[in-house]
């Protein structure tokens, strides 16, 4: 048995920041695409993007 | 293109799902399969894309992707063998909500997977802290019932007798779970059956081919209906009516509709984070209820399947009310979530698309789920019983009355079943006069259905929404009635929501009542919101609606401008 840093799973995973889809540890394909990102771990290099963009679109609307 | 291999097999695909869910209707044990078809039958290839679905429950054809892949991911296809049967619920890898479980079959060619046959369908009891499933006040998962990750039920075609023992020793109604579940392993067999059939006849290297063919014919089709939409981000919010919990506190479901050529993106950022109480959505229905609104403004006619889904895309946050985390409790989020979310992404795109959206409809399934030991056989039963709601007016017609909410597409209960398998009897059930918002197209009538308690002792829970936060209207059109759930104790004159009643933090979302003998309780459910200037309604209309009961006088004459000849 394999469990999870937070002890709760069997198989081991965490969510993107952005999009929220499912990183699972033993997929290799998609950890090659994996970002870091003010400290979170997000599934792509677009998911990184389009957060930016969210915020600063959102920061100058609000303006 | 061979359009017409392609049309032929696509046909033949989907009348292979129509026959699976068939055989799970005739085999199954309860109600919720066998009269209101809570369940969706499909294909999918060998990396879980959606080839072909049968025209069941929206809300599993839209979460079959994400669930099928989610497993792969967990079971590596070369760890599936012939004859297995994998079966998984888990909410929060890939599944919709507790009692949807999905069963999927490898579909084997000369010792080679081609794809699987995938059946998911919402078992009636699974345990937890309610009979029925449905814990309106559940804080944590384990209250929800059995959570399954992804196993093998059956081995080499043998039960995995373990598995078995596991589950069944784990609810109500083992009996009744073991006939529903093997009426889904049924619906399995028999799609990889067919499907067997298919590949003998034009060949594993023809089928792959016209598979891939098929997909990519519906995400032209439907990028070109995307395309076809002015580009800008479109925005909405609604809101989920508390959560069982937290007395009367809002839950925000907020979109920015993306649409840019022929794509579309539904970023969800903006809405709540998730809530105490069980009416978090999972991913998989934050991405189903994309897919389900999206397939309800384009054309109907283009074949459903994953390549329909290549051209959507969903930003769902972590840890908020559109995708939960563990532990957080989650049964409300596929059936009164969803709705909201798909009715909050449609009121985005009104601007856009005034001619194919509708004004709010009634958005949620009543979720009245009972059980308790039956005095004449001592059998212990239990129920899910689902309900319709009033949908919203559109530009061009009423809204329809009493129709399964937007991710449903599920039957009512007849009374007549109802009556012989439950120890109810159902007093009356009827439209309610005025629950259709007023407008130029006038929302759907919802109804009421009251029923006497015909046994010692049943628990009652329920799982509802638009108690409070009535359906919205459309260009001007009114607000839809709302709903309640009132509850007649026997000896007293007066109805009484269940806050009132049993001290419940909500009126529609609560577990565990014991209704007696002699106890009668109704069940309300909301119109659908009205579209357009009521002024501008037809006058026939008008006297026609008043002529059925459809609308009172009273408001015809006030939104109508109505006088009596």
């Amino acid at each position: 048995m394999k469990f999870s840093a937070n002890g709760y799973y069997i198989e081991s995973y965490q969510k993107c920041p952005n999009c929220g889809i499912l990183m699972y540890a033993n997929a290799e394909e998609d950890k090659a695409k994996r970002v870091e990102h003010n400290g979170e771990i997000y599934c792509s290099q677009r998911c990184v993007d389009w957060s930016i963009d969210r915020d600063a679109r959102r920061a100058k609307a609000e303006a | 293109m061979d359009f017409v291999t392609m049309n032929i097999l696509d046909s033949a695909m989907v009348s292979i799902c129509r026959e699976m869910g068939i055989t799970l209707m005739k085999t199954s044990y309860s109600t919720i399969f066998n009269e209101a078809l809570d369940f969706t039958c499909g294909l999918a290839d060998m990396n879980g894309e959606m080839i072909a679905v049968a025209d069941y429950c929206p809300a599993q054809i839209g979460g079959m992707p994400l669930l099928v892949q989610s497993c792969l991911k967990e079971i590596p296809i070369d760890e599936i063998e012939e004859g297995d049967i994998i079966l998984h619920n888990d909410p929060y890898r890939g599944g919709l909500h507790t009692p949807e479980h999905t069963f999927f079959k490898p579909i084997f060619v000369e010792g080679e997977i081609m794809g699987f046959a995938v059946a998911i369908g919402h078992i009636a009891e699974v345990g937890g802290m309610a009979p029925g499933g449905f814990c309106g006040e559940a804080t944590e998962i384990f209250h929800e019932g059995v959570r399954i990750p992804p196993v093998k039920i059956v081995k080499r075609g043998e039960d995995n007798v373990e598995v078995w023992k596991l589950l069944l020793a784990n609810v109500r109604t083992p009996r009744v779970n073991y006939g529903d579940l093997k009426a889904l392993i049924a619906a399995v067999d028999l799609g990889e059956k067919q499907m067997r059939g298919i590949f003998a006849k034009y060949g594993k290297a023809k089928v792959k081919e016209t598979v891939a063919d098929l997909l990519l014919y519906s995400e032209k089709r439907m990028r070109a209906e995307l395309e076809a939409i002015p580009d800008g981000i479109y925005s909405h919010e609604d809101f989920v009516e508390s959560d069982g919990v937290e007395s009367d506190k809002h839950h925000r479901i907020y979109v920015d509709v993306h649409k840019q050529g022929g794509s579309i993106i539904m970023d969800y950022h903006g809405s709540s984070p998730q809530a105490a109480g069980p009416i978090n959505a999972t991913l998989g229905v934050a991405t189903s209820a994309a897919y389900n609104a999206v397939l309800h403004m384009t054309d109907p006619t283009i074949p459903r399947n994953s390549g329909c889904f290549r051209p959507i895309e969903v930003m769902a946050p972590p840890t908020s009310l559109v995708n939960v985390d563990f532990p957080a409790p989650e049964v409300g989020g596929n059936t009164e979530t969803h709705p909201r979310i798909v009715g909050t992404i449609l009121g985005a795109m009104a601007e856009a698309l005034p001619d194919r959206v509708m004004a709010a409809e009634g958005g949620t399934h009543c979720n009245f789920v009972f059980g308790g030991v039956d005095a004449d056989t001592k059998e212990y039963f239990a129920c899910y019983d689902l309900e319709a709601v009033g949908w919203g007016g559109r530009s061009f017609a009423d809204g329809n009355s009493a129709v399964d909410s937007i991710n449903g597409n599920c039957r009512i209960t007849p009374v007549e079943v109802y009556e012989t398998r439950f120890p109810w009897i159902v007093e009356s059930l009827a439209l309610d006069t005025d629950s259709g918002g007023a407008g130029k197209h006038r929302g759907g009538l919802g109804y009421t259905k009251q029923m006497l308690c015909v046994n010692d002792e049943i628990i009652c829970s329920q799982m509802t929404d638009r108690h409070l936060l009535a359906p919205w209207g459309l260009n001007g059109g009114q607000e839809g009635g709302c709903g309640a759930t009132l509850v007649m104790k026997d000896g007293e004159e007066e109805w009484k929501t269940m806050r009132e009643a049993y001290g419940k933090a909500s009126t529609s979302r609560f577990n565990n009542v014991s209704i007696r003998r002699g106890d009668r309780v109704q069940l309300r459910m909301p119109g659908g919101g009205g579209y357009g200037d009521p002024a501008e309604r037809d006058a026939d209309a008008v006297i026609s609606d008043v002529k059925d009961g459809y609308i009172s006088k009273e408001a015809a004459a006030k939104y109508y401008n109505y006088k009596e000849a």
